[in-house]
């Protein structure tokens, strides 16, 4: 089997995986829209390689896969300080919603007495 | 007259609370106290209650920083012109709450804070390890700001209606002690320490285990330098 034949049929896997979380409600759409389009690009890539190679070397990789692990690593890295960054806002929106709690807590006990 | 809360913070304090709010009621003035039981898994709550105190209890624990805001959310909702921060540990003597108190009473600063390492007093001021963290940071702190600071780990402190309204809103979550006196600088707070006495505590562990190594002293570091650089949130 050729590496090109290999990368579709991954890519068309995961784009079938996607589809199906969302069908099944395990993930949303506002996160499922991003995955679609990467699945959907790399399906693109492996059908239409000598783009993907020839604007490789233009940027000067001497072999398209470097080109392709720097892309998915750069992305990779992204992806976690984005992810990072959605943890810390839940973080606060939780520490937030415990202090109404608390709040509320203690009036529900006044209104109680 | 002003109305006066005082909040006292309280993880796993059972051992302490009562007394600590027994010390407080002894006390010849007004005030009201609220303890912010930070999801204990003790009876701090029920020795609160029985003492007396009115408490909010934290359904997930949220540390000393977001305990603190609680207190001060309430104190804003209900009206209170000043807010005063006592440890629930009773490492800090009732007896001083009149003393930074004081400065905001007579309007001359906006937070106040008590240190043991000025003035006549002299209590018991820490192990000898936390002594050097706390003696850097009180260094660092008062460079970068300008207020004359000896105790930037001391939580028994004083706030008045400006700043109970900003930090009910924006309070440092990471290590709230030192970070707050940055967030005071950035919000255009006069802050005054005044000579307090701590003791030691009696019955469990400290809450701020953040000065006691390297590591954390280089992350403290790192978070004080980089809340100079937070946007100002004014409400």
């Amino acid at each position: 089997m050729n590496v090109r034949l290999l990368s579709i049929l991954l890519a068309s896997v995961f784009f079938l995986i996607i589809i199906d979380l969302v069908r099944r409600e395990k993930l949303t759409f506002k996160y499922a829209a991003g995955w679609l389009g990467i699945t959907l690009l790399g399906i693109l890539l492996a059908v239409f390689d000598k783009f993907l190679s020839g604007f490789a070397a233009k940027l000067g990789f001497q072999l398209t896969s470097n080109f392709i692990f720097f892309t998915v690593s750069c992305g990779l890295i992204s992806l976690s300080l984005i992810l990072t960054i959605f943890l810390g806002q839940q973080n606060s929106r939780n520490d937030r919603m415990a202090q109404k709690i608390a709040l509320l807590e203690n009036e529900l006990q006044k209104i109680k007495r | 007259m002003k109305k006066i809360l005082v909040i006292l913070p309280a993880y796993n304090e059972s051992g302490n609370i009562g007394a600590t709010i027994n010390d407080l009621k002894s006390l010849d003035f007004a005030f009201d106290i609220v303890v912010v039981n930070d999801a204990s898994t003790d009876t701090t709550a029920q020795e609160a209650l029985k003492a007396g105190a009115r408490v909010l209890s934290l359904p997930v624990n949220l540390g000393i920083g977001g305990a603190v805001q609680t207190g001060l959310l309430y104190a804003l909702r209900n009206g209170y012109d000043i807010a005063t921060q006592v440890d629930g540990d009773g490492q800090h003597d009732a007896q001083y709450l009149k003393v930074i108190l004081a400065p905001i009473l007579a309007e001359q600063a906006d937070i106040v804070v008590g240190s043991r390492f000025i003035g006549p007093f002299q209590g018991w001021q820490s192990s000898a390890v936390r002594r050097i963290g706390i003696r850097f940071f009180a260094w660092l702190i008062s460079g970068l700001t300008g207020y004359a600071v000896s105790d930037p780990t001391s939580g028994f402190r004083a706030f008045n209606a400006k700043a109970i309204k900003v930090f009910a809103d924006d309070y440092p979550q990471d290590f709230p002690e030192p970070e707050s006196i940055m967030s005071a600088k950035r919000f255009g707070f006069r802050l005054l320490e005044v000579p307090v006495q701590m003791r030691r505590r009696i019955h469990g562990h400290s809450s701020i285990r953040y000065f006691n190594t390297l590591y954390y002293m280089i992350k403290v570091t790192i978070a004080i330098l980089l809340n100079m650089l937070k946007k100002t949130k004014r409400s």
